[in-house]
């Protein structure tokens, strides 16, 4: 009895915090703002943060955020903070499997997650594994929801001191969540699926010449210790290569994004170590795409406009941000050989998602990359998505603060299953094109 | 092999029937694609390309100098068709100038008046081409009034030749005769149709995707998904196509169905630009998964197209592959024209002569290029899938004829001596060139390995019915199961100096071919039988980094032929100078031995006893080989692609612009 006691006890010690969370807690979480939106002294919705006004509001910004603004990169544009209402399918799944979710006795160990958030409790900076909970809250957030697609998508990779545009890239994303899936048929499993995938990613080059029809597949599996597969299709050698796990963390086509900073972390929760640093007001890129300025540059046949860009070098988006409650959370590579030291993100406590301000450091240390990724309100973006309750990706900015480049993405983000057949997530198809 | 020769025809008939019925349903259900009807709008990418390179010494000691002067334009285009089915082509025209820009080497100018090489006790000695020494004068004064070598050749001048091999080695001793280089329109001597090459005029060459079997049109294929129940699918694409099987770089083991046109830049351009596409069907059943693997498929390829080789290079091109189109169309002169061979006539001791052979006699006779038939059509299947645990592989199985040609030597002639025409003569190097059957079964598989942070990835294959070169074989070659396997690792490294932030791709073969029944034996004067080594080990490396967002990708490609014991070495580096234009500086260097040495027949003694002599052991009545051995024309087999293209390193420069 003694021993079963001190197994339970060194267990509860071990694998986590012991805290059951409650359906008031799934409200908070869901709405945050449910007594109403963050403030902070001085900050008015239509002020623009410059160069000569940042150092007021520099406990409202991200690290990398205040940097580009202080050092006249960007001149930031305030909104009114908006609620992100979340798709409903997700908050019932939350609440219908409350307190499921455990974590196992390693990081990247989790049992009895069934869908929604798994753990939708406040963290509690006296956890130890409070920041691994916040990263399961985001592998498992909903993002693009069940399936979704950028379709298409635009990067541009520029030198940020002259401004030169070097490329242009065009593509298509779509993304499949083989489990836990909350709304689209098939719930909540898209089956057979003996390799029990939980998500894949599937990339299709469109142009330039050089990279046209390369493809990239990704297939996460739902054990967070198995390794990803990654296959990569190259247009000139017309057959499918397996990449080798280095490669997730090479520039992706050359651009200032590595595979994993797909949607702001794309990587096991294993592969890093989690802390939570602490719950903060911040600024982050959230808006009403309708209500942006908006370039038909690339003349979408639908007359669908994208976000336009300028600052320095035309590496930032001309959106709006707005004050948001995020968790601050440190991710440290477990790889001692990766090339990032560790990546600070700010997670938008009512969305989950971790790609709002996300500051990477080097090897050294030292800062390397700032990374946002702007959100639209699905009610003002395309009609498709309306009602999905989905912050829908709009725009992004990477900035290489070294080497003063810049990679941007144009998003034309589609909620749409139609457009996400689980075919396209085999390898086979791949081959089945050009 | 006759068993699988006869298990194939039911497999071929039952493969081609299901094929059809994959189209018939597929038409059946929603109507035959209306070609004309537009669902959306054609796109189309226009490409210029010029690559030019620049050569180095060949064996002669002389500068080659400009070796390509390519200029290529190609179209890509597409369009959507009706009922969900879509078209791809793609045009290509290219027109090297190289051959009116460096006549002397690779136009009407090239080559001139030979020297032939005899062996005595004093030394070399060298005669012009129709000199003899051995002629038919001197034969007669042997006695034999009745021979056919000739004292001349008014119809084969010594003029517009080379002497084969001598871009890679001397004669050496060895056998060695006149080829011509000129283009056919200028020099019609030993021009032949190969399969798509041997016979070409001096405008073929420089438009060498313009001719019957139009090579322009390099891509053209409809293709559609059709969904089934359950969520599979049928996947259609048929039209002139590639169609690639295999996970392995440069080696083509599984990569077999669409031959390869060496002649455009010998091993160095992509497979995609020098793969010759083929009329081919395929369909694919993509059953997705089940509750054991995470992906099947089941892919039939029906190549129905008139056949066609591997494209080895004209003699007098810049790109002839194992020198082989120069012994082809050398040979083929030798059986026309008859023509001087140099160190032939043992007539006494230490003492091999040119000898003056009239035509019929030795050389290439005939090329049995296969023609079209149902029988002549090549089919392939493939199975492919990931397994639970992700590890993807394919089973692999095709029924085609080899793209290389075989020579079946020992056949009609006239023998010089005595004027005597046989059907046959045993070890006689009377040939006839044939492209057999074979029969592959292979696979592939590729995982990754976290703890060595890479992918691995393996592809096997065995052939039944492939044919080599064997002079311990009455007919000089033999039929041998072939096993070739290659070990692939790609391993990202970061290498600081060349990039701190980005892993250089490091990547490594190892490609092992092992002939079964391999025969090779201790003659008197040499080895004799099959000159490709019974294992044969090639490794390659590749090293490729990448700076300045990719634009920039300086890369080291590796190779090393391990009993050839030749090399080369590949450095070239990318610029993406926007996204139109790409710029590719580059050199490829060889090393290493070069040309190698085996059994040359010489002493074969086919026309006994007139070809004994007196450094010719064993019975003089006796038609065998003895092992005398030369560079030619088997040397080439064990010197491979790399050792016999040991002369020819290039310095290059590629553009490439899209409008």
């Amino acid at each position: 009895m003694i021993r079963k006691l001190t197994l339970a006890l060194a267990l509860a010690g071990t694998f986590g915090f012991a805290h059951a969370a409650t359906e008031a807690d799934v409200d908070a979480s869901f709405n945050p703002y449910k007594i109403g939106f963050p403030s902070a002294p001085g900050l008015t919705p239509g002020m623009v943060l410059t160069k000569a006004n940042v150092d007021s509001f520099k406990e409202v910004l991200a690290v990398g955020t205040y940097k580009m603004i202080k050092d006249g990169y960007y001149e930031l544009k305030v909104g009114a903070t908006t609620q992100f209402e979340m798709n409903k399918a997700y908050v019932e799944a939350t609440k219908k499997n409350l307190n499921t979710a455990k974590l196992g006795p390693n990081n990247g160990d989790i049992t009895g997650f069934v869908a929604g958030r798994p753990f939708p409790e406040e963290p509690d900076a006296k956890d130890p594994r409070a920041g691994e909970k916040l990263a399961w809250n985001y592998k498992y957030g909903v993002n693009w929801g069940d399936n979704a697609a950028i379709y298409p998508f635009f990067w541009k990779y520029r030198n940020m001191e002259s401004g030169q545009l070097e490329r242009t890239i065009k593509m298509n994303f779509h993304f499949l969540n083989f489990k836990h899936r909350v709304q689209d048929a098939p719930v909540p499993e898209v089956t057979p699926n003996p390799s029990d995938l939980f998500r894949a990613i599937y990339v299709k080059v469109l142009e330039p010449q050089d990279l046209k029809n390369t493809q990239l597949l990704i297939q996460r599996y739902d054990d967070d210790q198995k390794l990803d597969d990654a296959y990569l299709y190259l247009g000139f050698q017309r057959r499918v290569r397996r990449l080798a796990t280095g490669q997730t963390t090479d520039a992706f086509l050359g651009s200032d994004l590595m595979i994993e900073d797909f949607e702001g972390y794309n990587g096991r929760v294993s592969d890093m170590k989690w802390a939570y640093k602490g719950t903060k007001n911040v600024l982050l890129p959230m808006w009403n795409h309708n209500d942006l300025k908006l370039t038909d540059e690339f003349g979408d046949s639908d007359g669908y406009k994208y976000v336009s860009f300028g600052g320095k070098g035309e590496c930032f988006f001309d959106g709006s941000w707005q004050l948001r409650k995020v968790y601050v959370v440190e991710a440290t590579p477990v790889n001692a050989n990766h090339p990032v030291s560790k990546r600070v993100f700010y997670m938008d406590a009512q969305l989950g998602n971790l790609n709002g301000a996300v500051e990477i450091y080097d090897r050294k240390g030292e800062l390397w990359k700032v990374w946002t990724v702007g959100k639209s309100h699905p009610d003002h973006h395309l009609p498709v998505n309306k009602g999905s309750g989905i912050g829908i990706d709009d725009a992004f900015s990477m900035v290489d603060v070294q080497s003063k480049h810049c990679t941007t993405g144009q998003f034309k983000g589609q909620v749409d299953a139609k457009l996400n057949p689980a075919s396209m997530f085999q390898v086979q198809y791949m081959r089945g094109g050009d | 092999m006759t068993k699988l020769k006869a298990a194939g025809k039911p497999l071929l008939k039952s493969c081609m029937m299901a094929l059809g019925a994959a189209f018939a349903a597929s038409s059946g259900a929603a109507g035959l694609p209306e070609l004309g009807s537009d669902t959306t709008p054609w796109t189309a990418d226009v490409y210029y390309e010029n690559h030019t390179a620049f050569r180095g010494k060949d064996a002669t000691g002389k500068t080659v100098g400009l070796s390509k002067f390519r200029n290529t334009v190609q179209v890509e285009a597409d369009k959507g068709l009706s009922d969900g089915w879509k078209f791809h082509g793609v045009l290509r025209g290219s027109w090297d100038g190289v051959y009116r820009m460096n006549k002397g080497q690779f136009g009407e100018d090239a080559g001139g008046p030979i020297m032939l090489q005899s062996t005595t006790p004093g030394g070399y000695i060298y005669t012009p081409h129709g000199a003899g020494p051995v002629t038919k004068d001197v034969v007669d004064g042997l006695g034999l009034t009745g021979n056919v070598f000739t004292n001349g050749y008014p119809d084969s001048p010594n003029d517009g030749l080379r002497v084969l091999g001598d871009r890679v080695h001397s004669i050496g001793g060895g056998v060695a005769f006149g080829v011509p280089v000129r283009p056919c329109d200028t020099d019609g001597r030993g021009c032949v149709d190969l399969g798509g090459y041997g016979d070409k005029n001096l405008s073929e060459l420089e438009f060498s995707e313009f001719n019957d079997r139009l090579d322009f049109i390099r891509e053209a294929y409809v293709r559609k998904n059709v969904p089934l129940a359950d969520g599979k699918s049928m996947f259609l694409k048929i039209g002139k196509q590639q169609v690639v099987w295999g996970r392995t770089d440069l080696f083509r083991v599984l990569d077999v169905i669409n031959p390869v046109d060496f002649s455009r830049n010998n091993i160095y351009d992509e497979l995609q630009d020098i793969r010759i596409p083929m009329w081919i069907a395929q369909a694919e059943y993509r059953m997705g998964p089940s509750e054991s693997m995470q992906d099947r498929n089941l892919q039939v390829v029906w190549n129905f197209d008139k056949f066609r080789p591997n494209i080895l290079g004209q003699c007098g091109s810049p790109n002839v592959i194992l020198d082989a189109g120069c012994f082809f169309r050398g040979m083929k002169t030798l059986w026309d024209y008859g023509g001087t061979v140099a160190n032939f006539a043992n007539v006494g001791p230490d003492t091999l002569l040119a000898t003056n052979f009239g035509p019929g006699q030795i050389g290439l006779a005939n090329v049995h290029l296969p023609e079209w038939s149902l029988e002549n059509t090549q089919l392939g299947v493939k199975y492919e899938g990931v397994t639970m645990g992700g590890l993807a592989f394919s089973l692999n199985a095709l029924h085609y004829r080899s793209q290389l040609p075989s020579l079946h030597g020992g056949k009609r002639a006239t023998n010089a001596f005595i004027n005597e025409y046989r059907d046959a003569w045993p070890y006689l190097i009377s040939f006839d060139m044939y492209f057999p059957r074979v029969n592959l079964l292979g696979g592939s598989v590729d995982f990754e390995s976290e703890a060595l942070g890479a992918a691995i990835r393996m592809e096997g294959a065995m052939t039944w019915g492939e044919e080599f070169a064997n002079t311990n074989r009455p007919e000089l070659y033999s039929r041998n199961r072939v096993f070739r396997g290659v070990v692939g690792i790609d391993r990202p490294t970061f290498i600081p100096f060349i990039n701190p932030h980005r892993t250089t791709l490091i990547s490594g073969q190892l490609f092992w071919q092992h002939i079964f029944d391999h025969e090779l034996e201790d003659g008197p004067l040499g080895k004799v039988g099959i000159p490709d080594f019974k294992d044969n080990f090639i490794a390659t490396l590749l090293i490729k980094g990448f700076m300045m967002n990719d634009r920039v990708s300086p890369q080291l490609i590796i190779a090393r032929d391990f009993r050839a014991r030749s090399h080369t070495i590949a450095p070239a580096v990318e610029w993406s100078m926007s996204d139109d234009l790409k710029v590719t500086f580059g050199a490829n260097f060889k090393g290493g031995k070069g040309a190698n040495t085996f059994d040359d027949c010489r002493a074969c003694n086919p026309w006994a006893p007139f070809t004994s002599g007196p450094d010719i052991p064993g019975d003089p009545m006796q038609a065998y080989s003895r092992g005398l051995s030369g560079f030619e024309p088997l040397g080439r087999f064990r010197a491979g692609p790399i050792g016999s293209a040991v002369n020819e390193d290039e310095i290059f420069v590629s553009l490439r612009y899209k409008f």
